[in-house]
C-alpha cells in the first residue's frame, strides 16, 4: 500500500489516479483538463473533487472553481522540476485555495522543506525515499528569510515591512 | 562597520545548511542517493565533480571580503586542498582539489567566519555580484552593497525559485562606467535617482553570455526602491514558470525573453508584478537604512592628498612608478589611493593565490587598508582603502609577494577560466595559453604603449572567461581531439557592452600569442593618436583589416 505524508504523519494514500483500482474509501484523482471540461459541458463535478496538474498547466483555469475541490496533485515528473512551487504559491497566496495540496513524483526529502514553504500540506514522495526519515526534513530550517504558507520557521522579518 | 555582519538568523541558517549538507553527502556515500539524485544537491552547494577531484566553489558576496575571511580561505587552501585557491570572474573562490568526504568540514570551517558555498552553482539564484570599488569610487551616485545584501538575503534558499530552468545570475551597479557588467546577468540591477532625488533601480533582463551571447534589455526604466524585492519576484516567476525546461541549453531567461520579445515579456512581468503586489515582499526604507549601516565608510583620517600629485613625477624607482600608474586608482577621499593586487603574474595561473599569499594580503589589508579586500570581476583583488603615505611600503610587500606585476588594465591581465586543465567541461587549456601570451609579451614597454587591452579567454562555449566581452576574446574549441582556438575582436563589457566578433577560422594552439601579435600590429598601424584604445579602433575600421593581417597567406588556420 502507498504512503503519503500527509500534515506531518505518514498515512495510507486513499487517492487513486488513471488505470490504479478504486475501491471503497478512496478517491479518484482526475487531469484538471478533464474536470473543468466536464464543467464546461455542464456535467456537475463531485463535490470535493480531487485533480491532477502538470507542470505546464496554468492555475489560473482552475481558479475560477477552486471551491468544488477538496484536493489538488501538483505532479514533479522530473529531478530538478521546478514549475510546482510557483503553482502552489499562486494556489495559495492569490487564488486563496486552503484545501490539500499535494506534491507528487520525483521529490526527495531534500525538497520536503521548500515544499512546505510555498503551500504543500501533502506529499507523495520517490518511492525508494524513507519516509520516516523525510519527516526530520521539515525541520532542516528553523529560519528563514521569505515569508512562508507554513509558520514554523523563524522568518527574518524586515524592519517596517508588511 | 564596512562588513554585513550575521545576526543569529543569518548564522542559524548557514549552520543549518552545513548539517543539512553534511547529512546529504552522508546518504549518497552510503549509497542511498543515487548521483543523479545527489548532483542537483551537490551543484546547489557549489560542489562539481570535476576531472580529477571535486571543485568546490565558495561564494564571496559582492567580491567582499574581511582579513579574517581571507585567513580561513588560506587555511581551507593549506588543510584541505593543494594551498591555493582560484578566483572566478564572479567574484567568488575555488578549490580544485578537496575530498568530497570533508567537504562538509570545509563547510563548518566557512560558516566559523559568516560564509558559505550556498547557491554557487545549481539551477537557482547565484552569488550577487557588484562593483568592486562599491563605496570608493569617485563616479558612483549611491553604495550598491546594501541593496547586494538585500538581495542576497531575498534569494537565499528561496522556496519557490531553488529549482529553476537553469542559472540566475543578478548583478548590481551605481556607476555609469558599470563595473559590475549587468548587461551579460539574467537581470541587472542600475541604481538610479529618481527627479526628487530618491533611489530606484533601472531593470535590465535576458542577458548572458555562454553558447548564445546576448546583451539585456532594459525592461523598466525607473523601479522605485520599495519594489525592488516584488519585482525580482515577478520576473523569477514568470521565468520559473514558463522557461523553457527541455532543452539545458535554451533555458536561460534570455531564450524566454527572445522568444517572447522584449515588449510581451516585460507585459508579462508587469501583470505579474501588479498581481501579485499584495503578497510580494516590500522593502521598507528602514531595512535599507539597516543594511546602510553596516557598510557606512570606515575612520577615514583627515589627510590631504599626497603633493604632487601620486603618479605625475617620477619617484626615482621605474618600479615603483609603474606599479603606481598602473595597479593604484583614485579614492573618494583626499589622502587614500585604491591598489590593485595582480594575480597576473608571469608564470602563474591568472586568478590563483597561494595559501601564504592570501595570509600576507590579510595581515597587509589589516594594516593598511581597515582589514578588507575585494575580489575583482578580472580575477584580481583590491585593497580598497590605503592610505597614500604607506603606498610605496605597500608596493614593496606586494612586490615581494609577487603581487605587484604592475599589469592592471593591460594586455597580460587575462580573464582566463581554468580550462582542460581542471574544467571536465573545457574542449582547450586556457592556463598554458595564458602563459603563452604573458611570455610573448613580457615588454612592459610595449603593454604600457598599448594601452588598455583586455584579453578573455575561456576553454569552451560555456563563456565563463567572457570571451565574448574581451576587447580580444579567445574561445578554446576541439578540433578532432585536438586544442584550437577562435578569436574575437571588438567585445566590451562597458560603455557600451558589445560582443565581439570572429575574425575567422579558429588556430592552433601554438599560434594563439602570434595572432595577437599581429592584431594589435594593425591596432598601432591604424590607431588615432595616442589615446585610441584598441577597442575603439576595432569599432572604427572594422575587423576586415585584422582579418586581412591574420590570416596572410603565410599563416596556416585551419
Amino acid at each position: 500500500m502507498r504512503h503519503i505524508i500527509h500534515r506531518r504523519e505518514l498515512v495510507a494514500d486513499d487517492v487513486r489516479y488513471a488505470g490504479e483500482a478504486s475501491g471503497p474509501g478512496t478517491r479518484a484523482a482526475q487531469p484538471a483538463a478533464q474536470f473543468i471540461a466536464a464543467l464546461s459541458a455542464g456535467q456537475a463535478s463531485a463535490a470535493a473533487a480531487a485533480v491532477l496538474i502538470g507542470p505546464a498547466d496554468e492555475v489560473e483555469a482552475l481558479a475560477p472553481h477552486l471551491a468544488l475541490l477538496s484536493l489538488i496533485v501538483v505532479e514533479f515528473p522530473k529531478i530538478g522540476e521546478g514549475r510546482g512551487y510557483s503553482q502552489a504559491r499562486l494556489l495559495r497566496q492569490r487564488y486563496g485555495y486552503a484545501g490539500e495540496l499535494r506534491a507528487r513524483g520525483a521529490l526527495k526529502r531534500d525538497q520536503l522543506f521548500f515544499l512546505a514553504r510555498c503551500g504543500f500540506n501533502s506529499f507523495d514522495l520517490d518511492p525508494a525515499e524513507d519516509l520516516e526519515a523525510a519527516l526530520g526534513s521539515f525541520n532542516d530550517f528553523s529560519v528563514a528569510y521569505q515569508g512562508g504558507s507554513d509558520a514554523v520557521v523563524q522568518v527574518r522579518r524586515r524592519a517596517g515591512s508588511a | 562597520m564596512r562588513v554585513y555582519r550575521y545576526d543569529q538568523i543569518d548564522q542559524t541558517l548557514v549552520n543549518e545548511r552545513v548539517a543539512q549538507f553534511r547529512d546529504q553527502t552522508r546518504r549518497f556515500l552510503a549509497g542511498e542517493l543515487s548521483e543523479d539524485e545527489f548532483r542537483p544537491l551537490r551543484l546547489r552547494n557549489g560542489l562539481y565533480i570535476q576531472r580529477y577531484a571535486p571543485m568546490l566553489r565558495v561564494s564571496i558576496p559582492y567580491g567582499l571580503l574581511s582579513a579574517v575571511q581571507l585567513r580561513m580561505l588560506a587555511h581551507i587552501a593549506r588543510s584541505y586542498d593543494r594551498n591555493y585557491g582560484h578566483f572566478t570572474t564572479r567574484q567568488n573562490i575555488q578549490y580544485n582539489w578537496p575530498a568530497l568526504e570533508r567537504v562538509p568540514d570545509i563547510l563548518a570551517d566557512l560558516a566559523s567566519v559568516e560564509m558559505h558555498a550556498i547557491q554557487t552553482s545549481g539551477n537557482c539564484i547565484r552569488n550577487i555580484t557588484s562593483d568592486h570599488l562599491a563605496g570608493v569610487a569617485p563616479d558612483e551616485i549611491a553604495d550598491p552593497r546594501p541593496y547586494c545584501e538585500i538581495i542576497r538575503q531575498w534569494a537565499a534558499l528561496h522556496p519557490e525559485f531553488s529549482y529553476l530552468p537553469r542559472k540566475f545570475k543578478i548583478a548590481v551597479t551605481a556607476s555609469p562606467a558599470d563595473r559590475a557588467a549587468v548587461e551579460i546577468h539574467d537581470v541587472g540591477v542600475r541604481l538610479r535617482r529618481g527627479s526628487n532625488g530618491e533611489i530606484g533601480f533601472e531593470i535590465l533582463a535576458g542577458g548572458g553570455l555562454g553558447r548564445t551571447p546576448i546583451l539585456g534589455k532594459v525592461i523598466r526604466r525607473f523601479l522605485p526602491q520599495a519594489d525592488l524585492l516584488a519585482y525580482l519576484t515577478a520576473i523569477l516567476r514568470v521565468y520559473n514558470r514558463y522557461g523553457r525546461r527541455d532543452n539545458i541549453h535554451k533555458a536561460r531567461i534570455k531564450i524566454l525573453l527572445r522568444a517572447l520579445g522584449a515588449e510581451e515579456f516585460t507585459r508579462q512581468v508587469e501583470q505579474e508584478f501588479e498581481a501579485g503586489r499584495q503578497s510580494a515582499p516590500k522593502l521598507a526604507a528602514q531595512e535599507v537604512e539597516r543594511m546602510n549601516a553596516f557598510f557606512a565608510p570606515p575612520a577615514y583620517q583627515t589627510i590631504s592628498d599626497s603633493t604632487p600629485v601620486i603618479g605625475s613625477v617620477s619617484s626615482g624607482n621605474p618600479g615603483y612608478d609603474a606599479w603606481l600608474r598602473y595597479n593604484t586608482r583614485r579614492h573618494k577621499v583626499p589622502g587614500y589611493r585604491v591598489v590593485f593586487v595582480s594575480l597576473k603574474k608571469h608564470g602563474e595561473a591568472p586568478g590563483d593565490m597561494s595559501g601564504e599569499q592570501m595570509d600576507a594580503l590579510a595581515a597587509l589589508a589589516d594594516r593598511v587598508s581597515f582589514g578588507m579586500v575585494r575580489v575583482t570581476h578580472d580575477q584580481n583583488l583590491v585593497l580598497a582603502d590605503v592610505p597614500q603615505s604607506t603606498l610605496l611600503d605597500v608596493w614593496r610587500e606586494l612586490d615581494a609577494l609577487g603581487l605587484a606585476t604592475p599589469n592592471i588594465g593591460t594586455l597580460t591581465d587575462m580573464i582566463c577560466c581554468p580550462g582542460l586543465d581542471f574544467c571536465s567541461l573545457a574542449n582547450a587549456g586556457s592556463i598554458d595559453v595564458a602563459k603563452q601570451i604573458h611570455a610573448r609579451f613580457d615588454d612592459l614597454d610595449y603593454l604600457y604603449d598599448l594601452g588598455p587591452v583586455e584579453i578573455k579567454m575561456s576553454g569552451c562555449m560555456n563563456a565563463c572567461g567572457h570571451h565574448h566581452i574581451g576587447h580580444i576574446g579567445i574561445l578554446g574549441v576541439d578540433k578532432h581531439g585536438k586544442e584550437w582556438y577562435q578569436i574575437t575582436i571588438g567585445g566590451s563589457s562597458t560603455g557600451p557592452a558589445a560582443l565581439g566578433e570572429v575574425i575567422g577560422p579558429s588556430v592552433p594552439k601554438d599560434q594563439v600569442a602570434d595572432t595577437i601579435a599581429r592584431l594589435l600590429e594593425v591596432y598601432v598601424r591604424e590607431r588615432h593618436g595616442d589615446h585610441e584604445r584598441f577597442v575603439d579602433a576595432v569599432r572604427r575600421i572594422g575587423i576586415e583589416p585584422f582579418q586581412e593581417r591574420v590570416y596572410e597567406t603565410h599563416h596556416s588556420p585551419a
